[in-house]
């Protein structure tokens, strides 16, 4: 125990109003807590809803300007690619339990989305994964696999906890769906430098069963579309989010009956 | 490295697939409820404090109730009910929004879930003084850390555990030193090294230790891990959070810190039609 400095309020400089270059709203001439429109960068909302996609806005709010055709229709695939990660993805199955134990359903989809933040087969790997591929795009793929797979990095447990971010193997073999929708983006004009590498880097893969996780997938889809890595992890929620939901509220009109419940025969409590 | 071979071998997922294999405990009907091999309701239940059960379930061990009554006063300094601190703030605004208090208490739990403050903090706390005192027993002194950290941070004091957001010094240490002493704990080798550490840092830069530090010093001295310390302190906000959900809440809605349009600085594109 030590004498104690006292404790001194820092002079910090602190924003008097909160600033964003995102949406401005005007008041009313009657009340200033009243908005009577607004604008995303620049665009008025109700012109937004009257003419562009809700893909076009979706992007327009995160990179400030419209996308061209080719980014829309690239960014529009992978949200349909990711709308569901399908009823036995841990993040759907916590929906789906939150449902059957009749959870208020305004908490399913944060439940759902807190669980789809992980590291494992979600968004918790995209962040990384965006900054992986930023990093090689200059570098040969097959050689980049070959020292990785060199190093023992690409895991032998089968999940690809080992493998570079957005790469890897579940249930100890490739991600086939991962590679298919991977595919198919690729085939598409908007697709980029970061799809066309992680394509080939997955081919690198193959023969040690792993490739695309889905992850990975959206992490190269948003480089070549010019988000930010910090953006990929709540934007792979967001891509998410649909499916999640919608299995979640599936469950939510049937007795507890309708979902298994583990007996005791088969809960066993483990001596440690 | 295997090779691709015909057939996959899905053993490891085949046997864990109807079955739970738990290691820590669970409810066996008309047998009771176990938790890491105590019956809960026989021998935990009005036998030993709500934290050291907490503390079992994280550690797998029962600690003696004085270090589970420590970090009960610890979870007392880490929360107050402030709005002004973040995580509080997310639960005045779930109060003035009409969430229900559940949702505020785990949306402020997120949010202390921060490389800034709150329990995952203490990650890098731990990191920081396991490592100092690894290096000094291998023959550093405390100001030779001091001064290496200083040069990473390009001669800031950004030493997790030293220094705070928004003031110098820290209160809530002198509060938690007087219930280590009540509860007659020891200073053991981290704390030493925290506080040497310390008197560097308060003589040559004005900056003191922060309560995450004096915590990660303390833990680690128990033999804590910094994963097993940040498993602790998962909650630790909460109580602050709910008092700060309903003060708002109990206010009518809308009126915690109002903004008017205006109170937001808009500085993104000027009005423009679209293409």
């Amino acid at each position: 125990m030590q004498k104690r400095a006292p404790v001194k309020r820092r002079k910090e400089n602190f924003a008097e109003r909160t600033m964003t270059r995102i949406w401005e709203e005007q008041p009313a001439d009657h009340n200033p807590y009243v908005a009577t429109s607004c604008r995303c960068h620049g665009y008025d909302l109700l012109d937004l809803m009257a003419e562009r996609s809700y893909v076009d806005v979706l992007y327009l709010l995160f990179r400030g300007e419209l996308p061209t055709e080719d980014q829309a229709a690239l960014l529009k695939a992978l949200m349909i690619g990711m709308i569901n990660p399908g009823p036995r993805h841990p993040a759907t199955r916590a929906a789906m339990n939150a449902g059957i134990g009749k959870t208020d359903p305004v908490h399913i989809l944060p439940i759902a989305l807190t669980v789809m933040g992980g590291g494992h087969a979600g968004a918790g790997d995209v962040e990384a994964a965006m900054r992986f591929l930023r990093g090689h795009l200059n570098s040969d793929p097959a050689q980049v696999a070959a020292d990785l797979l060199q190093q023992e990095s690409v895991d032998q447990g089968g999940n690809g906890q080992c493998a570079p971010p957005g790469f890897g193997a579940r249930f100890g073999d490739i991600d086939s769906m991962a590679q298919r929708i991977a595919d198919q983006l690729l085939a598409l004009p908007g697709s980029g430098p970061g799809l066309r590498w992680g394509c080939r880097f997955a081919q690198a893969l193959a023969d040690h069963r792993s490739g695309w996780l889905n992850a990975g997938v959206a992490a190269a889809v948003l480089v070549d579309l010019g988000f930010r890595p910090r953006d990929g992890a709540g934007l792979f929620q967001l891509l998410a989010a649909p499916g999640l939901l919608a299995h979640g509220l599936e469950q939510a009109n049937k007795p507890i009956t309708a979902m298994p419940h583990v007996d005791d025969a088969h809960y066993v409590i483990e001596d440690r | 490295m295997s090779s691709k071979t015909a057939s996959t071998d899905t053993r490891l997922w085949d046997k864990q697939r109807d079955t739970i294999h738990s290691g820590k405990g669970g409810w066996l009907a008309g047998k009771g409820v176990f938790c890491h091999g105590y019956s809960m309701l026989d021998e935990l239940v009005g036998k030993h404090s709500y934290f050291q059960v907490m503390m079992l379930n994280v550690l797998g061990r029962l600690p003696e109730r004085r270090l589970a009554d420590w970090l009960e006063a610890a979870f007392i300094c880490l929360s107050w009910p402030d709005p002004r601190i973040w995580c509080n703030q997310v639960g005045a605004l779930a109060g003035t929004a009409r969430s229900s208090v559940t949702a505020a208490a785990a949306a402020g739990a997120l949010a202390a879930d921060s490389t800034m403050y709150g329990a995952r903090t203490l990650l890098e706390g731990v990191r920081f003084i396991r490592e100092s005192l690894a290096d000094v027993e291998a023959g550093m002194t405390a100001g030779e850390i001091v001064a290496r950290e200083l040069r990473r941070s390009r001669g800031k004091v950004r030493i997790m555990g030293y220094a705070r957001p928004l003031a110098s010094g820290d209160e809530r240490i002198a509060a938690l030193e007087a219930v280590t002493a009540q509860l007659e704990f020891p200073l053991g080798r981290h704390m030493h090294l925290a506080y040497a550490i310390e008197d560097i840092l308060q003589r040559e830069y004005d900056e003191s230790m922060n309560i995450g530090g004096y915590v990660s010093a303390f833990l680690s001295d128990q033999g804590f891990s910094a994963e097993q310390i940040y498993r602790l302190c998962a909650l630790c906000v909460t109580s602050g959070v709910v008092a700060c959900y309903i003060d708002a809440r109990d206010k009518p809605a809308d009126t915690f810190l109002p903004l008017r349009c205006d109170d937001i600085e808009y500085r993104g594109k000027p009005p423009r039609n679209l293409p």
